[in-house]
């Protein structure tokens, strides 16, 4: 892994830095990559997201926060291809889309890498990053190993990850690696847009920083991020905006430079008046 | 990398061995007749070990295949015997296996109940039909040489059973090793949830599996029927606990904790071998069993330590 770049390296020294928990109102992109309106979820009696909207940018990593029961699954959900809205409409590149299954989402573009990796554990790295989608070589059709092995390499240098042996088995990859393997899943469909599902969960110091340089990477590659996640100093060291979820509804949109990590856990704590 | 080797390798090294110390010992063993016999042999488990390991791929277990051998040797069996054109016979065979099978496979992936739960109340219909087939008479009689000679013929001096032994194994290995599908297979099995979210149809991939697990069952019964001139209620129930033990013993070398197939076929000969040399060294006939189920028990055991446990042994919720 590479040394993580400055703010001013990622251009956060031009964002605005604002400080203070309210008063900032935040003009959405030119052109919105993915276009969230009036998004409702329901299960029954239970109203997991009502009326959210909001815009995310080419190139952005945007952090979505929110307490535990605020949302935040049901909307990662919808975005993946897993569950469809009970209201509301999803645009990419202005048009509406609905997704079928996560497939469909993939192949529109939108790779979810989730909590537990979804990964194969015993697989090696070329088979987890090429995952139901595998290559095949004429004349018979047999898998064509060597090149998904040598895509694999490719994309895993492309986040400056060095791994020699591709054959590895990806449960004895340390976790930063694995994430590693799971973003190039996503690179492997050319995705345009990202969701990680809290990346950083139960990894140490030194892991946490290499997933860290892995978002600062993708973002470098124009690639969207939706960062979920609980760890605020994540989202402060690497979102250009956060999100914020509580009870299903949407209570904040803004940039995070100028905000502290503190300040984030005190929006997200900070009951509706 | 010595213990990487003898991982892979160690297990399959010892059946070497054991082939060594029965070619030394007895005088017998070497022979091309007994030779031709252990191979002859070993198609049969070899086969129906093969379906076994494909249901074992995708983590699924078929306790059934010896009972649905059994059935489709008896349908088979009683077609050749009441004098229809024996490629239907054959036909009849392959379909009752395959029918079977995917009845597991519905009962798995539709019905969500258990495969070591399904595939032995299957076991149980297969058996019970087969004795209201038979009346627990067996057939036998003098049936015609283009069935009997679909195992007992020879093919460029070679005996046709172990063509038969060589090309489904050949074809299941290219298969898992080495198509999309096959790779499918190993992926549900290896890690069922990571599958289905990478868009593959797991459920589908199950069903197939345990489909073609009966298949195989249906070919073992058709060749067993075709070597024997008969046909019996039960007739395959022998070589279960040794399909069972081929494919955890070949669960042991050269992939060390997944089921594959040449580690199956190579347990399957090692078996035949054993079983052979100790009853060349004269043996009580009931030590096969002994160290059969000693085989099982240290094969399970293997799969269940290393750097990651074998998906079915976490099914079995086998804990270390």
């Amino acid at each position: 892994m590479h040394a993580a770049p400055s703010a001013a390296e990622r251009g956060l020294a031009a964002s605005p830095r604002g400080r203070g928990l309210v008063g900032v109102r935040v003009s959405p992109p030119v052109t919105p990559l993915l276009s969230l309106r009036g998004i409702g979820m329901s299960y029954g009696a239970v109203t997991a997201l009502r009326d959210v909207d909001f815009d995310i940018g080419a190139g952005e990593v945007v952090a979505l926060c929110g307490d535990n029961g605020a949302g935040k699954s049901s909307l990662v959900k919808i975005l993946a291809g897993a569950q469809a809205p009970t209201a509301g409409s999803i645009a990419l590149d202005g048009a509406n889309e609905k997704f079928r299954d996560p497939q469909d989402a993939l192949r529109k573009g939108i790779a979810t890498i989730y909590q537990d990796l979804a990964v194969a554990p015993r697989l090696s790295i070329w088979q987890n990053v090429f995952l139901g989608s595998e290559l095949t070589r004429p004349p018979f059709g047999l898998l064509d190993k060597r090149r998904m092995a040598e895509m694999s390499r490719g994309f895993l240098a492309r986040l400056a990850v060095d791994i020699a042996d591709m054959e590895t088995p990806v449960e004895r990859l340390s976790g930063g690696q694995r994430q590693a393997v799971a973003i190039c899943r996503a690179l492997r469909w050319d995705a345009r847009i990202i969701i990680m599902d809290e990346p950083t969960a139960a990894l140490g110091v030194k892991e946490t920083a290499q997933v860290l340089e892995l978002i600062r990477r993708l973002q470098a590659e124009k690639h969207t991020v939706i960062l979920v996640s609980h760890a605020m100093q994540d989202v402060v060291a690497v979102a250009d905006r956060v999100v914020i979820l509580r009870g299903g509804r949407k209570v904040q949109d803004r940039p995070v430079a100028g905000l502290t990590a503190g300040d984030l856990a005190a929006m997200i704590m900070q009951r509706a008046a | 990398m010595t213990r990487r080797i003898l991982a892979r390798y160690g297990t399959a090294l010892a059946g070497v061995g054991l082939f060594a110390i029965f070619a030394v010992t007895s005088p017998v063993f070497l022979t091309p007749d007994n030779i031709a016999l252990i191979l002859k042999e070993t198609a049969f488990l070899g086969i129906l070990a093969i379906g076994f390991t494909l249901a074992l791929v995708t983590a699924e277990i078929d306790l059934s295949v010896a009972e649905v051998a059994s059935l489709a040797a008896v349908v088979t069996g009683a077609l050749v015997h009441g004098g229809t054109d024996p490629w239907i016979a054959i036909a009849a065979g392959l379909a009752v296996g395959t029918l079977c099978g995917a009845a597991n496979g519905v009962a798995v992936t539709v019905l969500n109940v258990p495969s070591l739960i399904a595939t032995l109340g299957v076991a149980a219909i297969a058996k019970g039909l087969s004795f209201m087939l038979t009346q627990g008479v067996a057939f036998v009689g003098r049936w015609p040489a283009s069935f009997t000679g679909l195992a007992r013929g020879t093919l460029l001096g070679v005996p046709n059973l172990i063509w038969w032994l060589a090309g489904i194994g050949f074809a299941a290995w290219l298969l898992v090793k080495w198509t999309r599908l096959g790779a499918h297979l190993v992926a549900t099995g290896e890690a069922d949830e990571a599958a289905r979210l990478a868009g593959i149809r797991t459920r589908s991939m199950k069903r197939l599996a345990l489909t073609l697990a009966g298949a195989c069952a249906g070919l073992t019964a058709v060749l067993l029927a075709s070597s024997l001139s008969s046909a019996a209620p039960a007739m395959a129930n022998d070589h279960f606990l040794y399909a069972i033990a081929a494919v955890l013993l070949g669960m042991s070398m050269f992939e060390p904790g997944r089921p594959n197939i040449p580690g199956t076929l190579f347990a399957a000969f090692t078996l035949k071998v054993l079983g052979n040399g100790l009853v060349l060294l004269g043996a009580e006939y009931y030590w096969q069993d002994i160290i059969l189920g000693t085989i099982i028990l240290l094969s399970v055991a293997l799969s269940a330590t290393g750097t990651g446990k074998a998906p079915f042994v976490k099914k079995l919720n086998v804990r270390r």
